[in-house]
């Protein structure tokens, strides 16, 4: 138990460093959108306007101590005032609007490329002398070693312009209307296709191999000859008494994995038009909308730890000698 | 090589016959004999040690009783032969309810052979419900008392091992090794990993419990000394041969094999006065190299001419005690 308290200390003291930092960042860089409107205006736009439009914005004055209050209180109340590109839209909505997309493909991507790669490893320590684990896993270490971006383009153009059997954009056909029937879950899934797919092919490899390289190590093991030696099935030694261990080392990448899922999926969602974070978040940016800026950095550094801390609970609860 | 002039001794019928067992190591440098055309009984409640330095082949006879050798070792020749049924014919279904429920075994470290992330009481509770019709709740009656056998509290179920101590890990070990009540219990080196205090504290309670529950065991260790009172009879192994095997006492005290008189002569004795110790010159033989003639031959103080042609083969020096020496 003080295990996961002394945690759960470490990811609140991790989450005020990053929203300091998150804080620092805009007002570090030279202007703001108010100055790069200005400029846009080209000298149509006098001093009074611009404190006006200021204003609007909620752009306060103060020292930047009472400025770091204000935007800690804002984060707490989530009341992170409106998005400069899309005004006046709340900018907790827009990332309201967005995050789930990115949750989806991020970790949708990761659980299925996690389950993939640790049953193809699994197996391929297993049959390792034979077809399957000499030629499966070099075979995806080739493919995931390709730039993403590469792999990502290459699918976008032969499934979706060549064959075009696959959308190209957006998380859903636009003319269907969400909720929860047949149609839009389909749509959904087709449209998650080539965005997911691309990740978990580039991603499947680290799975396999982490699985298979700790399968080798643990099926050396005496408990696994003991386990076989006392008659069980040999589902239950590969899984129960070989798998539960080999699965540790694998749990502890997880955590590592997660954050690069988050940041992969930007570019991903790029490439294909997804209407998560990161295609709001490159829009963000191109328009100097610094609080959307913010908030969206503010959602990927809480949602890493978050998955982090669930990533721990998880590794206290597969290995029973770590919560002393 | 007359096998079964050795049950003449113990009139019964053998619980577990090997003959001509030989077990392969097949490598890309050529295949290495580690068990060669090794043949031995064990009786119903007889203790059977097995002594030889490492790779000598002990423990891959063993682990071959049971068919636990994995590639690239292979059983190349001979049959092991338990109550009557040939192991080596069984189907994997047969032998992996043969498995445990005959013959079990306790493992070198018991520090290794848990599971350290599965609890105590399942490590002890499925080895019975995969052999047995009873239900969970019967199955963890039983593996409480089991610990209780060994001394441990019933509660122990819930503990994972490295909440116990070595000793106390052992003792799990043993439980496990005596929860189907197997007729024949394999020890690889059962207390090499502990300090002598807990190891004389497990043997005692090992004999304890073979009165009680009157299983043979086959014991493997390099400790002569330990075997010479825990075993009725010793096997001694060297580079995959049996090279002499007879009564614990004998061989122990008076052995006639020039290695086995090597072997205890490289133990100090406790009693005794201090004397400087003479071990064994040179090193094993390399078993990809194998010299035609005696294995030994190169290390032996008697090595005759003869020694460097011809293979010894064991003969019968009294009734159940044999020895391979053409010096005999």
């Amino acid at each position: 138990m003080s295990f996961l308290l002394r945690r759960l200390g470490f990811y609140f003291t991790a989450f005020l460093i990053a929203i300091s930092f998150n804080f620092m960042l805009p007002r570090m860089m030279p202007g703001d959108p108010i100055d790069a409107l200005f400029a846009a205006a080209q000298g149509k736009m006098d001093i009074a306007q611009m404190d006006a439009v200021r204003e609007m914005y909620g752009f306060m004055d103060g020292s930047i101590f009472e400025q770091y209050i204000a935007y800690i209180q804002s984060v707490f109340t989530l009341d992170l005032g409106p998005s400069v590109l899309m005004f006046p839209i709340d900018v907790t909505t827009v990332v309201g609007m967005s995050l789930p997309w990115t949750m989806f493909l991020a970790l949708g991507s990761l659980i299925v490329s996690l389950i993939l790669g640790v049953t193809i490893g699994t197996y391929a320590s297993y049959r390792r002398e034979g077809f399957f684990g000499q030629f499966v896993p070099p075979l995806l270490a080739f493919i995931s070693n390709f730039p993403y971006i590469v792999t990502a383009l290459l699918l976008f153009y032969f499934f979706g312009l060549q064959l075009e059997i696959l959308p190209l954009a957006y998380t859903y056909d636009p003319s269907i209307d969400p909720g929860f029937t047949w149609e839009f879950i389909s749509s959904v899934a087709k449209h998650a296709v080539l965005p997911m797919g691309s990740m978990i092919l580039v991603g499947i490899a680290t799975w396999v191999f982490n699985m298979r390289n700790a399968m080798i190590n643990v099926l050396g093991e005496d408990y696994v000859t003991m386990a076989e030696a006392k008659g069980l099935s040999s589902f239950r030694v590969m899984y129960r008494y070989a798998g539960r261990n080999a699965i540790l080392p694998v749990a502890t990448a997880i955590a590592m994995a997660i954050g690069f899922s988050f940041a992969g999926s930007i570019m991903t969602e790029v490439v294909f038009n997804y209407q998560g974070l990161g295609n709001i978040l490159l829009k963000g940016i191109m328009a100097r909308d610094y609080p959307l800026i913010q908030a969206i950095l503010l959602i990927l550094v809480s949602a890493v730890l978050t998955a982090n801390f669930i990533a721990d609970l998880l590794y206290v609860w597969l290995d029973p000698r770590i919560s002393k | 090589m007359n096998v079964s002039s050795l049950n003449t001794a113990k009139s019964k019928a053998p619980l577990l016959e090997i003959n001509n067992l030989c077990v392969d190591y097949v490598s890309p440098h050529g295949i290495a004999r580690a068990v060669n055309n090794v043949s031995l009984t064990i009786a119903p409640g007889e203790t059977l040690g097995i002594a030889g330095e490492s790779g000598c082949g002990k423990s891959t006879l063993a682990f071959a009783i049971t068919r636990l050798h994995k590639a690239p070792a292979l059983i190349s020749n001979g049959e092991i032969i338990y109550n009557g049924r040939d192991i080596l014919k069984m189907t994997d279904k047969e032998l992996r309810a043969f498995r445990w429920n005959d013959v079990s075994i306790v493992f070198q470290s018991a520090m290794n052979s848990l599971n350290p992330v599965i609890t105590i009481g399942e490590q002890l509770t499925d080895v019975i419900a995969a052999h047995k019709q009873i239900s969970p709740k019967e199955a963890v009656a039983k593996a409480k008392e089991l610990l209780e056998v060994v001394g441990l509290h019933g509660d122990r179920l819930k503990s994972f091992p490295h909440q116990l101590s070595g000793g106390m890990r052992q003792r799990v070990v043993i439980a496990i090794a005596l929860a189907l009540e197997p007729k024949l219990i394999i020890m690889d080196e059962p207390t090499t990993a502990l300090d002598v205090v807990v190891e004389r504290e497990i043997l005692n309670e090992l004999y304890d419990l073979k009165e009680q529950f009157g299983f043979s065991i086959l014991f493997i260790s390099h400790d002569l000394s330990l075997m010479g009172e825990i075993a009725d009879r010793i096997g001694v192994m060297y580079a995959g041969n049996l090279i002499e095997i007879g009564d614990a006492k004998t061989v122990f005290t008076n052995p006639s094999h020039p290695y086995t008189k090597g072997l205890i002569a490289s133990f100090p004795s406790i009693h005794g006065p201090k004397e400087r110790l003479y071990g064994i010159p040179g090193d094993p033989v390399n078993l990809l190299k194998l010299p035609t003639g005696c294995n030994f031959q190169a290390r032996c103080v008697d090595c005759m001419e003869i020694c460097t042609k011809d293979d010894p083969i064991l003969a019968e020096l009294s009734v159940g005690y044999q020895a391979a020496c053409h010096k005999l």
